[in-house]
Order: structure tokens, then C-alpha cells, then sequence
């Protein structure tokens, strides 16, 4: 079993690309590394599975090329190489810009190879129909079978240059807008500061104590149920989530928002297509057993996903959306003292906007949604800071992120409540998300509107997300008795409520 | 390759059991194909999962034993063997009595001679400690190895037998209660029936027409992102969710229960401790890769296991909870005109209501819970009149029957032009799941999809659960404790019962097809409008964009 042993390990652990000729695609690593193993004798192949009985096919998910395509702009990467380069290496990105580059000059002559020897085998074709002698015929006849053997080779090649490409450059980041700061996040700016620290004659409580004495949060059986960082609302939390997610549907509705409800399982295609990776070792997406199908992590999902593949008539635009969603997230690599209490979950209450728009209008909505956040904390009397967030903490998506961070008395820090980002055309393009401009020219009879589509821009910014927001109202306005006032714009979407005491002890 | 092929076949596709001398243990039977497999060399064993690459590890979870006991009373069937037996056979159950009772009775017999042996080799240590005869010694040295070898022997049978027992014992289904009409679907009895059918001038859309017309529903492009059976809610339909779950969770606060809003994912072992199954290829469970987790099939599952592996304080009883959740189904095997629209989907919003009881409340509670699942479907804007005085226990129905036998007219509020009817049913014994002693069901007429659609049940599961997730209670003794002792009362199981208080999707089927209008809006009942901003009526011109 020595050699079999040996190779079977290598097949485990080693990465795929060892194993791959220079121009190998990397389209299917499970149909490949199968065909290797045929190569080896059944034996040897045999091997494989039964060492590693834990291997199973999904572990080759995380090499496996798209399913799918992005409508990326080569053309304009390469004619724009320098700031394309420039603008990955401010955001820390491992972007390959060169190899994409290059795989694209590549692609281009295949390209131009192909329809050459395409051309050449119709002239071949063309010349057969006359009447011809038969050594002549004979000729052409080993000259077309020689054209047709290049162009299979030559069209696999394209395939594969193709989806080399197509990974390569999905791992590009969106560009940058001009005004924010270059760095990590450290550089980070701040862009506005609203309200001062609340100021307490007593020694104040965390959000986790205050929960536990209040009788409204229940880490421990969740712990047992569930696993850890889960939790229950209980009592008057159940109110507070409740009446904060009414609230901030309706607030946001008031502003002309389309209210959803939606699916918290997508389609992992779905989720990668918004820029996130719902595979690999630190991915933060639970997968669903046996299918293609995972959790999501936010409702930007699933809105993202509600016009994929669509073609929106401009006069329809902007789509504006607020989403109420459970999210859920693995937390995988998250520990320390962040994540005491409800402020890392796995699971959590968001309400979510989401505009489409059209591209010159992006930055101006991106304006309104902060905007928005600003009045929705403001109008609960918190304390927070808007950042403009440095290049290297920007995702992949992002053209430009703002993040509200809330001052957490009980915590003593500020901590991350909510963020607003323009993603531009990134998601749209993995989306297939288009509009028709109406053209100012009347279009010519008969022709219909013949305006080429262009790609939508995306946002979405947190309206509110119920656990940080539950830590903010419990530490901020929490009174020296113990108890804790709600504020009065929440009251109403609470039967009322206007505080929490400790006495209100409901049984067990 | 041939004899390799087939042996791999084999292992791919015959049950285990065929594999299992008589007295094996179900343990883990993949450590014990693992060893089969090598006793056949690497080569063979190899091709098992070459041949069948799709054969993963999680096949074989369908037959692993539990990695969690219940505390069944296995005594108690024993000398109920043949209630018990009559009872798994009026539940259509596939539990084998005769074999729970012969494992039952090998255990004991097992355990009595491990307890003899043990005894024996008691004895032997301590004639040694004496002074001895050197050939003496050797003899009881000897003896001392033959009875540890048997008790080895003897030990690992017994923890086999238990596993065995554990895996059959839990199988069996809770005894029924007394009322509960035996047989099928079909012997199910009326408990009461109110409102009568609506009546409409007008031609009825279903809702799926009327969300469409509304625009508030979107199935196409949920398909898209996410799969069949899924859908966005938008607009008004939003509203309607949030407005249904902020009333039905105050309402049933009011009546003294503890609102919750649960994890729903949670391990597998509270799932199954719940009673439900989720592994194997009809689970309607939604498994999260990885990892032992799983996601909710209802809130019934977390709040089961809120008070898992403890004892509640007498006082303390009864629990009353409200649990808000989203709950995810994988709906297997479900197909057909049912799953049109809202009626069958894989992820919904529900409140539930869940009790915690003594075992001589749980008959009325379980009333507690159907009069106000009754109470609630009522007030969304009727004027009603319980039926019940009509109602014959065990009487046979059919929708035709029904309507003859009961035409009870009620007059209607303000804008209304049409009644809710529902109906409130004592499901037959072959209708039951394991867990419930008795189940209650509500159904209500969907005028759109012209028949009844279940909208809500109430089960008691008695010690089902409790005994299963260990659940238990220490009675307040009537005699003080004695000084010293502390209280030294036995523990019981409590009883745990579960009822729906409202289950979005299928409210929303209910609330559209009977209020809707010939202008096609649909109006909102009284109670419902001050948890939708006083919203009064859905109407098809408020068509927002797009």
C-alpha cells in the first residue's frame, strides 16, 4: 500500500494546482482529480476515499471555477491597468492584475486564432461543393479534418483561458471612490459626530449583566439548545425586538422604501454573485447539507437577488427597498471580549435598505442612506460616530463604505451599529442587473428602443440590526435602579412600554 | 474486480442488518463497517466508496444509535404490554413491543448476572487479602481472570442491550387519550365548528391571484434566488406578517405567557429529543453542513429544550410560553395542488405557545390551548357562536354533511361581506405523531382554494419530551421535610404541550381568500389594523413601482 498511501495523501492534502499542467483549467478539480485517478489504475484510485473517508466531494468546492459568469469589463481593466493595480494594492487585495491582463491578451489571440481557422475551414468547405478531382478532393478533405483537429484543441483552450479568466478577475475589488482614505484602519476618517457620551452618577452595568437582571435574555440554555453565541430574547426583550423592527420598517417605509420580507435561504451561486464566499475554511455562510443552497448573512442577499437576471425599464428607477430578515452568520475565527454577549451572533434580526439606481446617481443615494442611519439613531438620542472607512476595510464590493459606530457605555467603546456602501456596478455585473436608458432620441420606426443596457448600481446600508442596537438602548439608557427607559419613539411600537424594571419578574 | 464490486454493493445497499450476527450491537455502525472492511483487506474495502463516491459518512447517521437516552419507563411496558401493543397498532406505529419487551427482559437478566458475578469476584478479592497457600493464590488468581474476562463479556453485552433497547423503546409512539377516535384520517370528529362558509356575489380569486393582483408576493423570482416553494413578501403583505405576529404575540401575553424569540438552529439531539427525525431521506428537517446543527422545523424545538436536563421548582409550574420563530421545512415528498401558493412553503414565520405543566394539568391546558387557538381565529373581526352544543363526539364528517347539518347564519361587521369558518377537529389515532397523546386541529375554509386548510394544531405530549429531554419537577411535599434531609421528594416529569397561535403563510391564505372584494381589495379585520398602522384595506391601485 506504500505508493497507493502516498498518493492517496497527496490527493488529499496538496493543493489542486500542484498537480495542474501550466495551462490545466481549473474548471472542474473533482472531474479532473477523477480522471487522474483513472490514469493510476482503479487500485490506487480506490485508495483515496477509503484513507480519507472524511473527504468528501464538497472539499473540492472551494477550488471548483464559477458557475457563473461576471459580466466583467476586461477590456476596461486592461486599458486602465495601472489605476486597476494601483487601486488593489491600497486595498490590500491579492488581486493578480497582471495575470488577468494576461489571460485576457491570451484569450483575445485564441480568440482571433479560432475565428482565423474558422474562416479557413469555410473556404474549405466552399471550395468542396464545386466539382473537383479526386486527389484535389483528397487534399482539401486532410486539409479540413486538420483545420477541425486545431479548432477542437484551439476551442478547449478558449474554454479554458475563458474560466481562468473569469476567476482571476472575479477576485478584483471594485475601484475606489476618490474621496476615501487610503489605508488601513487607522485611516479611516470620521465624517460626522452626533451627541456627546451619556454621563452616569453610578457604576454602570454591561448589557449582558442588565439583560440577566432584567430577566430578558437566556445565553445558558441556548448554549445547551443551540451552541454558544446564541441566545433567547425573553420577556421585554422579545417587545424591544419586536417594536424595533415595526419602527424601523415603518420610519424607512415613510421614505418611500418598498417593504420585503425574504428568503433566508438562497442559492450559494446567489451569495457569490453578491460578493461573499460561501465556501472555504473561514467562511462566515452556513451551508445547507446536501444541497447548493445556504443561510443568509444579510437581506443585501436576497434583495440583490430579486431583479438577477433582469432588464429594468429606466422610468423604474431608483428601486428602493427596506427588507426585514433573520441573518446568520458562523462567526468562524471571531473570539475575544467583542464578542461578549449579544454584540456577535449567530443569529440576529436586521432591517435592511437596498436601492437600485442608476449609475450617476449612486454616490447621491449613498449620501441618502447615511442620512437616513444618521436620523434613525439620532431620533433614539444615541451617540455615535459616522466613519468614512479606509481602503484596506472596504470588501471587495464596496466603492465607498460609511459605518455608524454607537458609544456603549456598559461595554466602554464604541461598537459597530450599522454601515452604508456603494457598490457601483460590482454586484450588478455578477447579478446580471441592467436598465434600458430611454434615449432622448425618439427611436426610429420600426426599430423599437434600440438603447444598449446598461448595468445598475447597488447599495445597502443597516436600518437597523437588533442585537447591537438592543446593547446600545440597554447600556445608554439604563437608569441606577436597574431599570431601563425605552425611548419614546419605540414606545409606541411596544404597547406603550415606556421602561423596563427589575421587578417585573415573571415567573422563572 | 468483480468479488470487490459486489462486496461493495453490498455494503452500499443492503441494510446493515443483514451484516449484525443476532446479539450485535447497532452501536456504530460505521466503525463496524470500517472494521468488516478490513478484515476483507484494503483492497476490497477500498472499492466501497470508489465505486459509490456519493456515499458519504451521513448515510449511515439513519442507523446510528441515539447518543442520548430517553428515560422511558420500560417497566411500565412491560406490565402495560398489552395496552401499549393495542396502542402502537391504532397508531399505524412500526415499534416492536415484543422485541422491547424481550430486550427488556434479556437486560435485566444480563444485568442480574453481571451483579452475581461481580459479587462472585467480591468474594474472591477478599479471600486474598488473607494469608494463602501459594497454590492456593494461583488458583484464586485464576479464578479472579476468568471471572473479570466473563464480566468484560457480560458488560459489553449489557451496554449493546441497552443501546438495542433505547433504539426500540424510542420508537414507540405516547399513549392516547381515552376520547381520542381510533383509526384514520377519516375518523377524526368535529370538536366545534364556527362562522359559516363565505358567500360571495362574485366570482373568488385564490390567493395566489389576489397577492398577484396585489402585488404583494413574489414566487418567481424567490425560485430564482432561492428554489421552488420559497417567496418574498412586499408591500401590504409585509405589513399583514408583521401585523399577525405583533397580535397574535400580544394576545396570547395577555393570557399570561411569557413571550420568546428563539435560535433556530439548534443541535440535532434536541430535534430528535422533541420527537422529530432529522436524518434520513424523508426528514423534513434542513441539516447545516458541517456541523451537528440543524435549523428549526417550529419553536416548539428550542422551546422544548429551554429547560432541558433540569428541575423546575413546583411552584414555577405551569410555563407558560409565546415563541416567535421562523421555521424552515424541507417539505419532502409534498406535492400536488396543496402546495399551491403560501399553503406549503420551506420557510415561514409562526408564534407558537408552549406549556409546562404537571401531569394532572395537561388535559386542561390542552383545552386551554384549543380555546384560545378558537378565541383568536374568531376575533379577526366575526361575530360567532360556538357550535359545540352541535357537535356529536366521534361523529363521522364530510364537507357536504357539514354544511346541511350546520347552516349557522351570523350577521356581519361594517365592511365585511364575508364570515371566517373554521373548524376545530379531534384527530383519529392514526393521525397523531409519536409525541402527542392528543391533537387538536384547526382548520379553516379557504374560499380561493375552495376547501379546508389545516391553520393550526394543539398537541398534548404529556412526558413524551419531558422524558427525553429531562424535563422534570420536584412535588412539594404535603409532609415538612424531615430536619436534615432536605427535601427528598422523587422527581417527576413534567407534561408539555404545544398549540400554534399563528402561522403566517397560512393566516395570510385565509385573511385574503375570505375578506376579499369584488373590486378585488381585501380588508383588513378590526383587530388586526392597529399592528398594520391602522391600514383598514389592501387595494390593487396601490400598485408601487415595479
Amino acid at each position: 500500500m506504500g505508493l497507493k498511501l502516498c498518493l492517496s495523501s497527496t490527493l488529499k492534502f496538496s493543493p489542486i494546482s500542484i498537480l495542474r499542467p501550466i495551462s490545466q483549467s481549473t474548471k472542474n478539480p473533482l472531474r479532473r482529480s477523477l480522471l487522474l485517478v483513472r490514469a493510476l489504475s482503479a487500485d490506487a484510485a480506490a485508495g483515496t476515499t477509503t484513507i480519507a473517508p472524511d473527504t468528501t466531494p464538497d472539499d473540492f468546492r472551494v477550488a471548483k471555477a464559477p458557475q457563473w459568469k461576471a459580466a466583467i469589463d476586461f477590456k476596461w481593466i486592461r486599458e486602465n491597468k495601472e489605476a486597476v493595480a494601483a487601486n488593489v494594492k491600497n486595498r490590500n487585495s491579492n488581486a493578480n492584475i497582471d495575470l488577468v491582463v494576461e489571460l485576457y491578451d491570451k484569450l483575445m489571440n485564441v480568440q482571433k486564432e479560432v475565428e482565423g481557422l474558422r474562416a479557413e475551414r469555410n473556404v474549405v468547405a466552399n471550395r468542396m461543393k464545386g466539382k473537383l478531382e479526386p486527389s484535389e478532393r483528397q487534399k482539401l478533405v486532410e486539409e479540413g479534418k486538420n483545420l477541425k483537429e486545431r479548432l477542437v484543441t484551439l476551442e478547449e483552450d478558449l474554454l479554458n483561458l475563458t474560466d481562468e479568466l473569469q476567476q482571476e478577475a472575479q477576485c478584483v475589488p471594485n475601484m475606489t471612490h476618490p474621496d476615501v482614505p487610503v489605508g488601513g484602519e487607522d485611516c479611516s476618517s470620521i465624517r460626522k459626530m452626533v451627541g456627546k457620551a451619556s454621563e452616569f452618577s453610578f457604576s454602570v452595568k454591561d448589557h449582558v449583566q442588565l439583560g440577566k437582571d432584567l430577566n430578558i435574555f437566556d445565553f445558558d440554555a441556548a448554549a445547551e439548545v443551540s451552541g454558544s453565541k446564541f441566545y433567547y430574547l425573553k420577556n421585554e426583550a422579545v417587545m424591544l425586538e419586536m417594536g424595533l423592527i415595526n419602527w424601523a420598517v415603518s420610519e424607512v417605509m415613510k421614505r418611500g422604501f418598498t417593504p420585503l420580507i425574504t428568503p433566508e435561504i438562497v442559492r450559494s451561486s446567489v451569495v457569490e454573485k453578491c460578493g461573499f464566499q460561501p465556501r472555504g475554511t473561514n467562511t462566515q455562510v452556513y451551508s445547507i447539507e446536501g444541497s447548493d443552497q445556504c443561510l443568509i448573512g444579510t437581506a443585501e442577499i436576497p434583495v440583490g437577488g430579486i431583479h438577477m437576471d433582469s432588464i429594468i425599464p429606466e422610468s423604474s428607477l431608483p428601486l428602493k427597498y427596506v427588507a426585514f430578515s433573520h441573518c446568520f452568520r458562523t462567526e468562524a475565527g471571531a473570539a475575544g471580549a467583542a464578542t461578549r454577549g449579544l454584540y456577535r451572533v449567530h443569529q440576529f434580526s436586521k432591517v435592511e435598505m437596498f436601492i437600485l439606481c442608476r449609475p450617476e446617481e449612486s454616490n447621491s443615494f449613498h449620501e441618502e442612506l447615511i442620512e437616513i442611519e444618521e436620523e434613525l439613531f439620532s431620533s433614539l438620542g444615541l451617540h455615535f460616530k459616522t466613519i468614512d472607512m479606509a481602503t484596506q476595510d472596504l470588501g471587495a464590493p464596496a466603492y465607498r463604505k460609511f459605518d455608524v459606530e454607537a458609544w456603549m457605555p456598559g461595554l466602554g467603546r464604541y461598537g459597530e451599529i450599522s454601515s452604508a456602501s456603494n457598490c457601483t456596478d460590482y454586484q450588478s455585473r455578477r447579478l446580471g442587473i441592467r436598465y434600458r436608458p430611454e434615449s432622448s432620441i425618439p427611436p426610429k420606426k420600426g426599430k423599437g428602443s434600440s438603447t444598449p443596457t446598461r448595468f445598475v448600481h447597488t447599495l445597502n446600508a443597516t436600518a437597523c440590526a437588533v442585537p447591537r442596537m438592543i446593547i446600545c438602548l440597554l447600556e445608554n439608557y439604563q437608569q441606577e435602579d436597574g431599570s431601563v427607559v425605552i425611548p419614546e419613539p419605540l414606545r409606541r411600537f411596544m404597547g406603550g412600554l415606556e421602561i423596563i424594571t427589575p421587578k417585573i419578574q415573571i415567573r422563572c
